[in-house]
């Protein structure tokens, strides 16, 4: 019999295993980037091997008791699993990417460290069934980040790194004061525990505030632009596809076992569809490329509360698929970005143009993967969307569901217009044609992205078959 | 408990021995920390043999556990000290460290509020000797401010004792909880008498508003004794006696509801966290930025003290021993930033972390444990005093107290940026990482803070908990 807790419990550790050897093979002259790289592909394939096994309904549990109902507690359920599959697979593949693009620096191995070290704490949120748990991996997430975005050591570099640790590191209070909250009220922190509990209505705004902070939604939502000053395989790992996936995650996790008040639920259908429209509006403004796309990922987050919040098998299936579609194709837009950058050294999109011609590669895998952010069928980001619409029909207020609409509407337009700019427009400056557009592990990574987000959408009935029966949303 | 004598003699032996050897290079060194060692191991033995006895009031539990926490401070303040001290007098300075040693040892084991006063000056003379020992105009003007603070606080702490022996006829724990105990309902001259006890210890402690001794003492004084006083001195002369304070006031009106006096405390307290928090930001100098915190973090443990639930007081012991870990840790880096520079002045020198990774990252580890942020030990006490204060209603309290540590955060992003991150400036071309006998103490914390962080029940089960069956 295959061991399957065994399973869950080196998902979570081996990334931590693979973090702490990098400094230390280091000394041994081994390359940090391939010893990240290993650890990532092996946390990725023990999560698919989980993700499967729990198909079959088999659920791992993992239990160390300790003191005051802090049990550390892991509980591999298809959420979770599913959840660690996507994020430790674009993690991989960003990784791969990262192998052109970190340059030898005497920030290597700690860039790697980090990346890893946010690797196991995502793999232990995942599972963590306990609040206290919960927060400490949360916290981990948010010391890696702040030492990932802050990988240049530019004055102002440091300055917005520290800016996106102390607004992630306010709003993650919230969840501590949450945790304290429950405590106090229901006497446990466990989430099996409170299984078809109700929590005062305080604790939940706490929950809410906190997973919007992490998610950067509007109020919350500056930190994340800002933090566009990181290398790009970071921003693409932790603003894109990973990092603010955690607050709607651990949002959508906690609420599957604490019954959501319902008009907490609506509030967040408005504050999320209010984010949604202020971000895609900012995008249309934006000229650097970078701003452009992290607004872009506020006003696609906002999609991911909205689904969460209708709830039910539907809704949290919709929210499930948003997440992985919109991991890849917006992972695979930040490291377009990446690249763009690379070869004419600016974000700023006034100064492109005609890019199109100079780099067809990354224009056909940026134009798919945007293609999959704005919904067009038959990406898998018209899917997901679709899905929060059929969802949202006759569960979510009416008004909530137009103002998503016109949030989708924006979408089309600012990406419309970026695609545009930067590549078809008429260049303001003229960039030569070379025979490589990049180094090859960048645009490979790119391009499996663009593809994955085509073939995620022509075969959408395995991901959406997959979660409509573990969370029971059948069509 | 008799045995416990030998952590108060066999220190002052050595500090006597010390003295004679004044000459010697080496041996001063070696002999304190051997016999600081020994201390160390014998405290844990002991602890450990009698856990599960049952005592009188945890008193015993409680001064067992302060025992290892002096002898593991002291210790790794003597053997940094061996490389940091750069005097031609090794003789005597290791011999104060001994003196100092054996009087917190002395206030932590006595059973007597007089005792606790004598041992509490021996304390304190020692430090003033400590903190002027370089006969620098500032570090003398340091210790002369601590001299006049500490000694109205010893006039405090003297009136109060003998009020308190005129008014319950005896001075011992065991007979003040009896007497105590029984004149409930006529509460009002033991609140007065205790409550100026608490404002003396305070003034001890360096609380706000009567923190102005710290910054001074701590900036001036050399590094490893900075990282003493910080570390523990400021805790067993202040800190301790206060908690033993507060466990008196929770038996006076016990059960009725929180104590007024207890409240005024918290006060205080929440008043520290915040102020020593924002003070905090402006510092220009490493040093004097870890005193302002050592003034807010000392905040945390008196309002959990002076709350005296179970649960709290586990919390302020918890953050006892996690503020003596990682605020002697930093004090350390700052010793070697000071060596290896000269200066530990903000923003006068950027990325050190290239010339000294190790430094830099032992510190990072220190600044985000004092943040509370997990995974490192500062965050579980943290939680337990949140959750106390949530728990017992002090729910704004609570909330101020926590969102406080957003502000530890900034200011230490601040000192991050301006010293350790940020690109390289020219003027640390020469700056060299300092050698293993400054690291190894610090590896060492830093290997607690870590630990202790991931495996918190290790220190709940064996240290909090006992302590936590007695009280209840």
């Amino acid at each position: 019999m295959f061991d399957i807790t065994g399973l869950m419990i080196f998902t979570v550790l081996f990334p931590f295993v693979g973090a702490l050897l990098i400094p230390i093979l280091k000394h041994f002259k081994l390359d940090s980037g391939k010893v990240a790289l290993f650890t990532a592909a092996g946390t990725f394939v023990s999560a698919f091997l989980l993700c499967y096994y729990v198909s079959f309904g088999l659920f791992p549990v993992y239990r160390i008791p300790m003191p005051l109902g802090m049990d550390f507690h892991l509980l591999g359920d298809a959420m979770s699993a599913f959840m660690a599959a996507a994020a430790s697979f674009l993690s991989f593949i960003i990784m791969y990417y990262s192998q052109g693009y970190i340059k030898e620096s005497a920030y290597k191995a700690e860039f790697y460290f980090a990346a890893m070290l946010f690797l196991g704490a995502m793999m232990g949120l995942v599972f963590s069934a306990n609040l206290a748990w919960i927060f400490v991996f949360w916290e981990i997430t948010a010391l890696c980040s702040w030492r990932l975005v802050g990988y240049f050591r530019a004055d102002s570099d440091i300055a917005k790194a520290n800016k996106t640790f102390l607004i992630t590191v306010f709003g993650a209070l919230f969840l501590f004061l949450a945790l304290v909250a429950i405590a106090n009220s229901n006497g446990t922190i466990d989430l099996t525990e409170l299984r078809g509990a109700t929590i005062p209505f305080y604790a939940t705004l706490f929950i809410i505030l906190a997973a919007f902070s992490k998610s950067a939604i509007f109020p919350f939502s500056s930190w994340l632009p800002d933090a566009g000053v990181a290398p790009s395989p970071v921003t693409a790992l932790l603003h894109a596809a990973v990092l603010v996936k955690i607050g709607v995650f651990a949002f959508a996790k906690i609420f599957t076992f604490i019954i959501l008040d319902i008009t907490a639920a609506e509030l967040v259908m408005y504050v999320a569809a209010i984010s949604s429209l202020i971000a895609g509006a900012a995008a249309l403004k934006e000229t650097n490329i970078k701003r452009v796309i992290a607004y872009s990922t506020i006003s696609q987050l906002g999609f991911i509360f909205f689904a969460i919040a209708i709830g039910g098998g539907l809704g949290t299936t919709a929210a499930f698929l948003f997440i992985l579609m919109h991991g890849v194709a917006k992972g695979g837009l930040f490291l377009c970005a990446g690249i763009i950058e690379h070869k004419t050294h600016t974000k700023d999109i006034t100064k492109m143009g005609g890019l199109a011609k100079v780099m067809p590669i990354t224009a056909l895998a940026f134009g798919f993967c945007a293609l999959s952010v704005m919904g067009i069928p038959p990406f898998g980001g018209f899917f997901s969307k679709f899905m929060v619409f059929l969802a949202a029909a006759g569960e979510a207020p009416t008004m909530a569901i137009v103002l998503f609409a016109f949030a989708a509407l924006l979408t089309l337009a600012y990406l419309t217009r970026l695609f545009h700019i930067v590549f078809i427009a008429s260049p303001k400056q003229n960039f030569t044609k070379s025979k490589h557009e990049a180094p090859h592990q960048m645009m490979i990574s790119v391009s499996v992205l663009a593809i994955l987000s085509l073939l995620l959408g022509l075969f959408v009935q395995w991901p959406l078959g997959y979660l409509s029966t573990m969370f029971g949303g059948a069509l | 408990m008799l045995l416990n004598g030998i952590f108060v003699i066999i220190p002052v032996i050595g500090a006597v021995i010390c003295a004679f050897l004044n000459k010697q290079k080496q041996a001063p060194g070696l002999l304190a920390n051997i016999i600081l060692l020994f201390g160390f191991l014998i405290s844990l033995h002991i602890f450990f043999m009698s856990l599960g006895q049952e005592w009188f009031f945890g008193e015993d539990v409680l001064s067992a556990f302060m025992l290892i926490m002096i002898y593991m401070v002291a210790l790794a303040v003597a053997f940094f000290a061996v490389f940091a001290a750069s005097t031609k007098r090794r003789g005597s300075y290791f011999a104060i460290l001994l003196v100092i040693t054996a009087g917190m040892a002395g206030v932590v084991c006595s059973q007597d509020l007089f005792t606790l006063y004598v041992f509490l000056e021996v304390v304190a003379v020692a430090s003033f000797v400590l903190i002027a020992f370089y006969n620098r105009e500032k570090s003398t003007e340091g210790a002369i401010r601590y001299f006049y603070l500490s000694s109205i606080a010893s006039a405090f702490i003297l009136f109060a004792i003998s009020l308190l022996l005129l008014y319950t006829g005896d001075t011992t724990y065991e007979g003040l909880v009896k007497t105590i105990l029984q004149t409930q309902g006529n509460s009002a001259p033991l609140n007065i008498i205790l409550g100026t006890l608490a404002v003396a210890l305070m003034i001890k402690t360096g609380l706000f508003p009567f923190h102005s001794w710290t910054p001074d003492a701590y900036e001036s004084a050399s590094s490893p004794i900075s990282a003493l006083l910080a570390g523990i001195v400021t805790k067993v002369a202040g800190t301790y006696a206060l908690v033993l304070v507060c466990m008196l006031l929770s038996i006076v009106n016990f059960g009725i509801e929180h104590n007024t006096v207890g409240k005024a405390i918290m006060w205080f307290g929440l008043g520290s966290i915040v102020f020593g928090a924002l003070a905090a930001q402006e510092q220009k100098d490493f040093k004097r930025m870890l005193a302002y915190s050592s003034i807010s973090q000392m905040g945390y443990i008196t309002i959990a003290a002076a709350l005296a639930t179970p649960l709290a007081m586990a919390g302020a012991l918890f953050h006892i021993f996690n503020h003596a870990t990682f605020k002697t840790l930093l004090f350390f880096c700052a010793g070697n930033v000071k060596k290896a520079t000269g200066t530990t002045a903000i923003n006068e020198m950027r990325g050190l972390q290239e010339k000294m990774p190790y430094t830099s990252a032992t510190a990072t580890i220190g600044m985000l444990a004092t943040a509370g942020l997990p995974p490192f030990s500062g965050f579980w006490s943290k939680l337990f005093i949140i959750a106390a204060l949530w728990q017992a209603g002090f729910i704004g309290m609570s909330v101020t107290a926590l969102f406080a540590s957003v502000l530890t955060l900034a200011y230490f992003l601040k000192l991050q940026r301006g010293m350790f991150f940020g690109s390289a400036s020219k003027n640390i071309a020469n700056v060299k990482e300092q050698g293993m006998g400054f690291l190894i103490p610090c590896f060492a914390l830093a290997f607690i803070i870590i630990a202790v962080g991931i495996y918190f029940p290790f220190i709940y089960n064996n240290f909090l908990s006992p302590f936590i069956k007695v009280l209840q």
